[in-house]
């Protein structure tokens, strides 16, 4: 039995390159390779696929993805996992076992988990008394929402992961498990850890793992504060975490790869996007991040230890994504002389043209690009100097795409009634809005199923 | 010589949901009392005005001499219906090292 589990980190979006994950299978030693493809808006575009076709709704790039991917596994030893599968894991898992026959890897093993869709269930949950109330605003009022619904999918545990590993997967490709799960299930497997007291810690600990290299690069010098200092990030390695079984774990990189791992790259994700940093709350456990001990031991290696665990949540969070009307937005660009006079006269004409329009806007923003597009009121009061150019962005929120392409019109009208010199980039069109409701349920509710196809 | 957060820290910050999140780390160790005297309810409340609408919470790491900003309903309805441009609030935090540094000596 191993001391050591070796997983690498392969994506952290759906989006990310893929070379780098490329790179950590011919260098790293992986035992695992972890990949993350999903996020709250991704859940809703790819539900959306689902409808219009109902064979697609996995990550599209996933194929060609493993299409790389699965024969460097194979010469590596390394078992692949990954939430790819989306709103559709069967139908992904059917493509990756035509993939796997093509490049003549017979015998791998592909597990396809499910069980985290409750698009179908919600009246369900409903009737059996889920309140499904907003955990963010406190709202109760979903009732209204039920026919506007596309996507609802509970971040799950890895108890699917785990008991697809035990039946020898080679490829676990999931839905919405949560990005945590896709470390902490091989983590738990490896071990043989079960979700009790006696493991809390470890658990804990594995947690930790998961949530520092579980964007790929952004613990290796990606999304940085000191990114002048980060050599050749278009290079950047993806973190290799070496998890011991006494629940210490070290992140590293492949050697020769751009990026740098130190205690101040972990430390920058560390407390990127948590809440209480006491209280770490994921599907597998909760873990407290105020009790770890950093070490940075040189040579793109940190060592922690020390992480503290408090056991099993009892509710598991629901993200149900619900139709919300639409945006439509335009940016114009204004130069140098009076290039602020300029704006300022350009947002009064918007202004008067959605009045001719008619516009029914339910919020209008305006922004100047170049001066408080990014913090807004927090935006210094200084005096404007005689800019070299400035930006003018408008964005509205609608009840139909009809009235947020009006937003698009009375951008475009600028071209000859706006102020001289006026740029404009490529219109955008209208977009539609899925919102998101957060809510907790009951995670006896939610059932997880595994299905082996063998090629 | 009076400084700023961005003397002494550095930044992260996300989104989950409508909440905004902003991890500010100390630069060095002595630095990490200045921030959790600096950063403070009061001040982030004052510095985001009206982008901010929710309960502001502020955490403490000192293991890492690092504090976490969790400021609710910040941005806008959240990444999928906000009108701001940065939808993710990933430019946010960046904001935070605009406060001035207490100036008590420690």
């Amino acid at each position: 039995m191993k001391d050591v589990v070796r997983l690498g980190s392969g994506s952290g979006f759906w989006g990310d390159a893929i070379d780098p994950a490329e790179e950590s299978l011919r260098k790293g030693k992986l035992d695992y390779l972890c990949m993350d493809y999903l996020a709250e808006l991704t859940m809703a575009l790819l539900q959306r696929m689902k409808m219009k076709n109902p064979e697609a709704g996995y990550i599209p790039d996933l194929i060609d993805h493993m299409r790389t991917l699965l024969p460097l596994a194979r010469k590596s030893g390394t078992r692949i996992i990954c939430n790819g599968g989306g709103v559709n894991p069967r139908a992904a898992g059917e493509q990756l076992r035509i993939l796997a026959d093509e490049l003549g890897l017979t015998g791998l093993r592909i597990a396809v988990v499910e069980g985290d869709d409750m698009v179908e269930r919600i009246d369900e949950l409903v009737d059996a008394g889920e309140p499904l109330l907003n955990m963010e605003t406190g709202e109760g009022s979903f009732g209204e929402l039920r026919e506007r619904v596309v996507a609802a999918n509970v971040y799950t545990d890895s108890s699917g992961i785990r008991q697809a590993l035990a039946e020898g997967a080679d490829v676990v490709v999931t839905g919405r498990v949560s990005d945590n799960a896709l470390y902490v299930g091989p983590i738990m497997h490896e071990f043989g850890w079960s979700q009790d007291a006696a493991h809390a810690d470890l658990i804990g600990s594995a947690i930790t793992a998961g949530h520092i290299v579980e964007c790929a690069s952004a613990c290796s010098g990606g999304m940085s504060s000191c990114f002048a200092e980060m050599p050749q990030m278009g290079m950047v390695g993806f973190p290799i975490v070496e998890f011991s079984r006494d629940g210490t774990f070290v992140v590293t990189k492949p050697e020769d790869t751009g990026g740098k791992v130190n205690g101040f790259t972990v430390k920058e994700h560390l407390v990127y996007e948590i809440a209480d940093p006491a209280n770490y709350i994921m599907p597998d456990g909760i873990a407290d991040f105020t009790t770890l001990t950093l070490e940075d031991l040189g040579n793109d290696r940190v060592r922690i230890s020390g992480v503290r665990g408090k056991g099993v949540p009892e509710q598991l969070k629901l993200v149900i994504g619900y139709q919300d009307g639409w945006i439509g937005e335009g940016m114009v660009m204004f130069p140098w002389p009076r290039a602020y006079e300029r704006a300022v006269k350009a947002r009064q004409t918007l202004t008067e043209r959605f009045e001719r329009l008619g516009l029914q806007a339910d919020d209008i923003l305006f922004n100047f690009v170049g001066l408080d597009t990014l913090h807004g009121p927090a935006t210094k009061d200084t005096d404007i100097p005689d800019l070299n150019e400035i930006g003018l962005r408008v964005a509205a929120k609608t009840g139909s795409r009809s009235e947020a392409d009006k937003i698009r019109r009375a951008c475009t009208q600028l071209w000859i009634m706006g102020p001289g010199g006026s740029a404009f980039g490529t219109p955008s069109k209208p977009r539609p809005v899925v919102a998101v409701w957060p809510t907790l349920i009951d995670h006896a509710a939610v059932t997880q199923s595994v299905t082996l196809l063998e090629v | 010589m009076s400084r700023i957060l961005a003397d002494i820290a550095y930044v992260r910050s996300g989104d989950k949901g409508d909440t905004a999140t902003i991890g500010v780390i100390a630069r060095t160790p002595e630095d990490y009392p200045r921030i959790k005297r600096s950063v403070t309810e009061e001040k982030v409340r004052d510095l985001f005005g009206d982008w901010v609408k929710g309960r502001i919470t502020i955490y403490e790491m000192d293991n890492i001499e690092s504090v976490v900003v969790y400021m609710e309903a910040a941005l806008g309805g959240g990444a999928t219906r906000t009108l701001r441009l940065d939808q993710t609030g990933k430019a946010l935090g960046n904001a935070i090292l605009r406060l001035p540094v207490d100036r008590d000596n420690v």
